[in-house]
C-alpha cells in the first residue's frame, strides 16, 4: 500500500502533473520522441547504411531505432535524479525528504521511476515509429532483451547515485550527468556503431554499459537472439551492475551524511 | 520533550573555522513554546537543525522525546514536525492538497489516510477552500500556514518553527499566532522569531542566543527583569554604544530607551518606563554586524558570515 502510494505520488502528483502544467515543455518533449528517428532515418539511409553496412551493423534504421528507444533510459535515468536533487535544494525542500521516512534513497529510487516512465513511452513510441518504417522485432529475443534492459536499468541506476552524490556537493555543475546526458548518443553505440569511432574514443565506450547494452538488444530484438548467445554481454553487464550500484549507493549516502556535517543540506 | 547538552558546532573550511554553537544546554517541555532569539548568526537555526537531524554536532548531545540526534536520527525525525524558512518549501506548481498528499505519502501514509488527514489540516489552518488552487496562487501568509500544515501530517509531538512569520502581513501573522498556540496545547513547541511582541504573546520561556552561547533564559518576566531598570531619553548626540537603543527621532532629538545604568552616563534627564520584552532583548543581546550574506547563507548561521561572498 505503502508502496502504492509513492508511486501514486512521485509519478502521478509530484511527476505528471508539474510536468503537464508546463504544456510548451511538455509538448516540446513528445516532440523530441519523435524528431531524432525521423533526423536519423533520413540523413541515415544517405549515409548511415553505408558505415552500418560497412562495419558489419546491418540496417541503418534498425540500428538507429534500436539505440534511440533505450539510449534515453541511461541518459534520462542519470540527468533526472541530478536535476530532480538540484531542483529540491532550488525549492528548499530537500530537508524534507531527509527528515521523512522514505528518506534519501527513496528519493532516489522513486525519482528515477518518473525518468523510467517518460522514457518507456519514449521507447514505445520510437520502436512503433521504427515498426512503421520497416524496422521488424523478433518475438524469440524478448526475454534476453528483458534481462540485458533490466541489467542496463540496474547500472545505470548506480551511476544515477553516483551523480547524485556529485551534486550533493558540487550543488551545480555535474560531469557525470554532463557526459552522460551528452556523449552517450555518440559513443555509446547509439547512432553509430563503436567500430566507426576512433580507437580512444572506442575503448571509452567499451566503459560504458549502455554500448554492451545496445549490441545484446540488437542482436536479441532484430535477430532473435538468446540467452546463451549473449551470455558474454550479460556478465559484462552484472559485472557493472556490482561495481555501479554498491557504489553509487555509498558515494550518494555519504554524499548526505558529509552535507549534514558540514551543514551544507539546504545550501544552493 | 528535547535536551540538548553542551552542544557544540563547529564549521571548517579552507581557511576559515567558526564556532557556530559554544556548549548549547537547551531544554524545551511538552506542552509550552519555548523561543530561541538573538541576532542574526547567533546559532538558532544551526541549534534547531541539529535537533531535528539535518546538522550533525560536533561535540555534545541532544535528544528529542528521548531519541538522540545522532545516533538514533529514524526515531528523531517520527516525532518532529519541522518549519524552515525559505522563500519556497512547497511545489508551487501543485495544489495545497496535492502537496500535502505527496508529503503524506512519503510518511507511508495511503492515498485515503493523507487524503483525510490533509483535508483536517487545512481545516485547521484556515485554507480549505483554496485546497485545490495551485500553491504559486497563496499568500505568503497562506504558504506559511501550509507549510505548518505539512509539518503536521505524521501528527508529530515536536514542532520545530523557524521565523514562521516571516514576511507575513499582520492578519496571517496573526492567524498564524494563533495555530502556534492551538498546536502547543499538547505539543512541544521551538520557535525562532525576530519580531519581540510576537515571542512575548507566545513564549513560555525563552533563550537568547549571541554568537553560539545562551546569554539569558527564563519566562519573559524574568528576561524583562534581567535588563533591569529602563529608562527613556531624549539626547541631541547619540554615542555608537547607545545606538541600538534608539526608537525614532523626535524634532531633531534622538529618542533612546535603553539600560538605566548606562543612558545615567550621558543625561540625567531621562524617566523611567514599564519595560517590554524588546526593550529588554535590546539591552541583553544588543545587535551583531551588519549582515551582508547572500540569501543562501544566511541560513546557514553565524559561520556562514565568515565565508567570503
Amino acid at each position: 500500500m505503502s508502496v502504492l502510494s509513492k508511486l501514486y505520488a512521485y509519478l502521478y502528483i509530484r511527476g505528471f502533473k508539474v510536468w503537464i502544467s508546463y504544456k510548451t515543455n511538455a509538448a516540446l518533449t513528445m516532440l523530441s520522441w519523435i524528431i531524432p528517428v525521423f533526423t536519423y532515418y533520413f540523413t541515415g539511409t544517405a549515409l548511415g547504411n553505408k558505415i552500418v553496412s560497412v562495419l558489419g551493423g546491418g540496417n541503418y534504421t534498425a540500428f538507429v531505432v534500436i539505440g534511440l528507444a533505450f539510449q534515453g533510459y541511461v541518459s534520462s535515468t542519470i540527468t533526472t535524479v541530478s536535476q530532480r536533487l538540484r531542483n529540491e535544494q532550488l525549492y528548499g525542500t530537500l530537508e524534507y525528504y531527509v527528515l521523512s521516512p522514505s528518506g534519501v534513497l527513496g528519493f532516489l529510487t522513486y525519482s528515477s521511476l518518473w525518468g523510467f516512465a517518460l522514457n518507456s513511452i519514449n521507447m514505445i513510441v520510437i520502436l512503433a515509429i521504427g515498426f512503421g518504417l520497416g524496422v521488424r522485432y523478433s518475438p524469440f529475443g524478448i526475454m534476453t532483451a528483458s534481462i540485458i534492459f533490466i541489467l542496463l536499468l540496474l547500472s545505470s541506476f548506480g551511476i544515477a547515485a553516483i551523480s547524485g552524490a556529485v551534486v550533493m556537493i558540487t550543488k551545480q555543475g555535474n560531469p557525470i550527468a554532463f557526459f552522460f546526458s551528452t556523449f552517450t548518443a555518440l559513443m555509446g553505440n547509439t547512432v553509430f556503431p563503436v567500430t566507426a569511432l576512433p580507437w580512444y574514443l572506442k575503448e571509452l565506450s567499451y566503459a560504458i554499459p549502455l554500448t554492451w547494452a545496445l549490441q545484446g538488444l540488437r542482436e536479441s530484438l532484430l535477430e532473435g537472439a538468446g540467452i546463451g548467445a549473449l551470455l558474454n554481454i550479460i556478465y559484462i553487464l552484472v559485472a557493472f551492475t556490482l561495481i555501479t550500484l554498491p557504489l553509487g549507493l555509498y558515494l550518494y549516502t555519504k554524499a548526505f551524511d558529509k552535507a549534514r556535517k558540514d551543514g551544507t543540506l539546504s545550501q544552493y | 520533550m528535547i535536551e540538548t547538552h553542551s552542544i557544540t558546532k563547529v564549521f571548517t573550511g579552507k581557511k576559515w573555522k567558526v564556532e557556530a554553537l559554544k556548549g548549547i544546554d537547551f531544554k524545551a517541555e511538552r506542552g509550552k513554546i519555548t523561543a530561541l532569539v538573538g541576532p542574526n548568526g547567533a546559532g538558532k537555526t544551526t541549534l534547531l537543525k541539529i535537533i531535528s537531524t539535518l546538522i550533525l554536532p560536533t561535540s555534545g548531545s541532544a535528544y528529542v522525546d528521548g531519541y538522540d540526534v545522532v545516533s538514533q536520527p529514524n526515531d528523531v525525525r517520527k516525532h518532529i514536525g519541522l518549519v524552515t524558512v525559505s522563500d519556497r518549501l512547497l511545489y508551487y506548481r501543485l495544489s495545497g492538497m496535492d502537496n500535502l498528499l505527496f508529503y503524506g505519502s512519503l510518511y507511508d501514509m495511503s492515498i485515503k489516510e493523507a487524503k483525510n488527514r490533509a483535508y483536517e489540516l487545512l481545516d485547521l489552518v484556515g485554507l480549505k477552500e483554496w485546497a485545490d488552487e495551485p500553491t504559486m496562487h497563496y499568500s505568503t501568509g497562506m504558504l506559511r500556514r501550509l507549510a505548518i500544515a505539512r509539518a503536521l501530517m505524521h501528527d508529530p509531538d515536536v514542532i520545530l518553527l523557524d521565523e514562521p512569520t516571516l514576511g507575513v502581513d499582520v492578519a496571517s501573522a496573526r492567524k498564524v499566532r494563533q495555530l502556534v498556540r492551538k498546536l502547543s496545547v499538547d505539543r512541544t513547541i521551538v520557535l525562532t522569531s525576530h519580531f519581540m511582541h510576537e515571542i512575548e504573546e507566545l513564549a513560555d520561556y525563552i533563550y537568547i542566543l549571541k554568537n553560539g552561547k545562551i546569554i539569558a533564559k527564563g519566562s519573559p518576566e524574568e528576561i524583562i527583569k534581567m535588563a533591569g531598570k529602563i529608562v527613556e531619553a531624549k539626547l541631541s548626540a547619540v554615542t555608537p554604544s547607545l545606538e541600538r537603543f534608539i526608537t525614532r527621532y523626535e524634532n531633531g532629538y534622538a529618542v533612546i530607551r535603553g539600560p538605566k545604568s548606562l543612558v545615567e552616563l550621558y543625561t540625567s534627564d531621562y524617566h523611567e518606563i514599564t519595560p517590554s520584552l524588546e526593550d529588554a532583548y535590546i539591552a541583553l543581546a544588543g545587535e551583531t554586524e551588519q549582515d551582508f550574506r547572500p540569501y543562501q547563507y544566511r541560513r546557514g548561521g553565524a559561520w556562514a558570515r565568515e565565508r567570503p561572498v
